[in-house]
């Protein structure tokens, strides 16, 4: 086989935006990449594909299913063309990204707080006190500089016109970071020179910057701190990023039986006892993260952890109470929000949305439900989602039945049809639909994003559904200079 | 170190110990059975290594039954298949405090003992060369440790696993031995094999420079400080390990395992009982191997204690 002319079978969709074509040409920061593509024959390839199979499935970068008492090791689907971006169109998405999550920093501590934004009309009462993800335990709450989203991932789309927009906040325990790193370490081993010869920005500085802003949310009376990364334990569907970030950074990996609060004082037991612990990297959820004040039939948690929080003896990242913020229905205020704290206009895009409480949003939105996407506010993992155009009568029937029973817990969103990039699918080139998450680090010096992310991608055709547990891979994301 | 992270490694150095015996052990035997004009009697092996409450000892037809039932057998916990299941989740559980190299050396064993190639190996063809393969990994995985990681408390705990382990299989292994073996003349031959599984029987001839006599087999399993399979040299090198975690250990807890592997490393030292004398040694065998034990309770107790 030979790829010389791949770019015929090329069928990129022209009302979707393609990160590679435009209208049959190459662009050109993808000119290097698809020149070295050329000179390659199939077999090269296939051969690259393999090998990076083989050294997921090695280096034990899996995640496994448990059936019939054994496990089942996979790998989540890597796609070994890179996506290219620009450095213009990263500046315009890091400005965009720290501007956005700026304002939602300071929402969570209104909102927490003095509550000037429900207070000056901007946003309604009722949505916030509807809303599930908010903690009225973190009322009055002081967190560490005032920092509440340390860790971000902001899911982005490029619509038809390749404009960018906001798909989702995730301001609680974002992950895919750890595929960030290592589809990077994958690349380099799979096209070994090409990515000094595009002049792609480096990945990894991130642990570093994360343990530094980690270590400086410690008490500054402290010369040692001590960090741990709290993880659920090895059955988590994101474990070896868990293990992975402990590594890179050198903090301990701990799982709820390994802390004891005792005094408002959070401990870890160590062959030499007891050893205090002053921040917490957590990746449980709000949720399960002390038994005696959230869910009381959690043992991912530690009992005590959340008084221990409150009196300051410990730092927990990201802060307790962030869902209010990344809600879905709460995400239509983000440009007021911008407008209201900082006085400037948005720089990125937010989706349409319909909140399905009101009546009218709710007549217009099922009139045109074929363009529609309806989900949950506080979703994730692409389920309990219709997506309209491909939904059957039936499904649009019951679905609708569901949103009746509580309508503030569905919005409503018109289809943005995501930007295309070329796959690597069957020994052919093939362009497959891609969103982007970048992740910010939000430390006491600043905001801070490694340029980059994780590009995940729709491997089915025509599919517009990224997450991983739907059918989903991710690809290594090249930001140029 | 966290407790939860010390217990891993720990069991994670047994269960490779487990592994590697177990397999040395079949290897030689298989080799046995092969070049001998009898049938080889493997029931000893399969009480020996299977698992201790299995009531449903399995039918043994061939050699090719042991092998399936001790090392591929998935349906029960002493099988190799399971102690490498074992140590690789004990490894996953701490894949943030071992280093990568030692997390990749353990997946690659697991990956290797799930390959079909693997089963087709020792169910089909050549089961030598499937066990050869596996030992590789064996032998990886200890190079592994020894040259990647760090010689603070982890490298501390996975060598007390190991040593721990390995006195308790010397000890088994020469117990099943004495009470099973055919006397007479292939008796020497018996032992000669037993020797070749532990990579013991060039050292044999150097050390005791005689033709193989029971009594210095015996000495020499048990007693040889240079063996590294002996349980005396296991012993010490427990305590060795033990005496490095005394800084960080609180003193109390320190004191009261110091001196249970003391005992256990003088009581045998110093034991008056006659290489020759069978009856006696079944005795020293049963308080050696409590004492070892024991070892092992105080450690999960005072150093894993954190549930």
């Amino acid at each position: 086989m030979n790829l010389s002319n791949f770019l015929e079978d090329y069928n990129s969709n022209p009302t979707v935006w393609d990160e590679m074509c435009l209208k049959g040409d190459i662009r050109q920061h993808y000119q290097l990449f698809f020149d070295y593509f050329q000179r390659s024959s199939g077999e090269e390839i296939e051969k690259k594909d393999e090998l990076a199979k083989k050294l997921f499935m090695s280096q034990g970068i899996t995640f496994t299913v448990y059936s019939s008492g054994e496990g089942i090791e996979k790998i989540f689907p890597f796609d070994l063309i890179p996506r290219i971006i620009t450095g213009s169109e990263w500046e315009h998405i890091e400005a965009g990204i720290k501007q956005r999550l700026k304002a939602l920093n300071i929402f969570l501590r209104d909102v927490y707080h003095d509550q000037f934004i429900i207070k000056d009309g901007i946003v309604p009462a009722a949505l916030i006190n509807s809303c599930p993800n908010f903690l009225r335990e973190m009322v009055g709450v002081e967190v560490p500089f005032g920092i509440y989203t340390h860790i971000a991932g902001i899911d982005l789309i490029r619509d038809s016109d390749g404009s960018f927009y906001v798909l989702e906040d995730n301001l609680r325990t974002p992950s895919g970071v750890s595929y960030m790193l290592e589809n990077r370490n994958m690349t380099y081993r799979l096209f070994p020179g090409l990515m000094p010869k595009n002049g792609v920005r480096s990945v990894k500085d991130y642990p570093d910057l994360l343990l530094k802003n980690l270590l400086s949310l410690a008490n500054s009376q402290k010369s040692e701190p001590t960090v741990v990364l709290l993880t659920p334990g090895i059955f988590n569907s994101a474990y070896f990023e868990h293990t992975t970030l402990a590594r890179l950074m050198g903090i301990e990996l701990v799982e709820g039986r390994d802390l004891v609060v005792d005094n408002a004082k959070v401990f870890m037991k160590t062959t030499a006892g007891l050893k205090q612990v002053d921040v917490i990297y957590r990746r449980v959820d709000d949720e399960f993260l002390d038994p005696l004040v959230f869910n009381s039939e959690s043992i991912l948690g530690v009992s005590g952890l959340y008084h221990a929080y409150r009196k300051g003896n410990v730092a927990i990242v990201n802060a307790m109470g962030n869902g209010v913020a990344d809600d879905k229905a709460i995400y239509t205020f983000v440009p007021q929000m911008i407008k209201y704290y900082l006085n400037e206009e948005p720089i990125l895009k937010t989706v349409p949305t319909y909140s399905m409480d009101d009546p009218e949003h709710f007549n217009h939105v099922f009139k045109d439900v074929d363009k529609m996407v309806i989900k949950q506010t506080n979703g994730s993992g692409g389920y309990g989602m219709l997506m309209g155009h491909s939904a059957t009568e039936t499904q649009v029937v019951e679905y609708k039945s569901e949103v009746i029973k509580n309508p503030r817990q569905f919005i409503a969103q018109p289809i943005i049809s995501l930007s295309s990039v070329p796959c690597y699918i069957n020994g052919k080139i093939q362009p497959r639909r891609v969103d982007l998450r970048p992740f910010a680090l939000y430390g006491p010096q600043g905001i801070e994003i490694v340029p980059g992310g994780l590009t995940r991608v729709a491997l089915r055709e025509g599919s517009l559904v990224v997450n991983s547990s739907q059918g989903g891979g991710s690809k290594d994301t090249w930001v140029l200079m | 170190m966290l407790s939860r992270v010390a217990d891993a490694v720990f069991w994670t150095a047994r269960y490779m110990e487990r592994t590697d015996n177990i397999l040395r052990m079949l290897r030689t035997n298989y080799i046995a059975s092969q070049d001998e004009i009898l049938e080889f009697d493997w029931r000893p092996w399969v009480k020996q290594y299977g698992p201790p409450d299995d009531k449903s000892q399995i039918e043994i037809v061939s050699y090719r039954d042991v092998i399936n039932y001790l090392i591929l057998s998935r349906q029960h916990d002493a099988s190799v298949f399971s102690f490498i299941v074992r140590a690789r989740e004990n490894a996953r559980s701490v894949q943030d405090f071992i280093t990568k190299e030692l997390w990749q050396c353990l997946n690659d064993y697991y990956h290797l003992i799930r390959s079909p190639h693997t089963e087709q190996l020792l169910l089909n063809d050549d089961p030598l060369t499937a066990m050869d393969s596996l030992l590789r990994e064996s032998t990886i995985y200890y190079g592994t440790v020894d040259t990647t990681m760090g010689r603070g408390e982890g490298y501390t705990f996975i060598n007390l696993g190991k040593f721990v382990e390995r006195s308790l299989q010397s000890l088994d292994l020469l117990s099943m031995k004495l009470e099973t073996l055919p006397k007479g003349a292939s008796e020497a031959s018996h032992w000669k094999y037993l020797l070749y599984s532990l990579s013991g029987y060039e050292f044999h001839g150097k050390y005791y420079k005689n033709s193989l006599h029971t009594h210095d087999v015996i000495h020499q399993l048990l007693f040889n400080p240079q063996f590294p399979h002996s349980v005396l040299y296991s012993l010490i090198q427990t305590e060795r390990y033990f005496k490095r975690l005394g800084p960080i250990s609180l003193p109390d807890h320190f004191k009261e395992i110091e001196f249970a592997v003391g005992k256990a490393v003088n009581d045998l030292k110093y034991s008056l009982v006659d290489c020759k004398d069978v009856d006696n040694l079944q005795e020293l065998f049963k308080t050696s191997r409590q004492q070892v034990l024991t070892i092992g309770q105080k450690l999960a107790t005072l150093y894993f204690g954190y549930s």
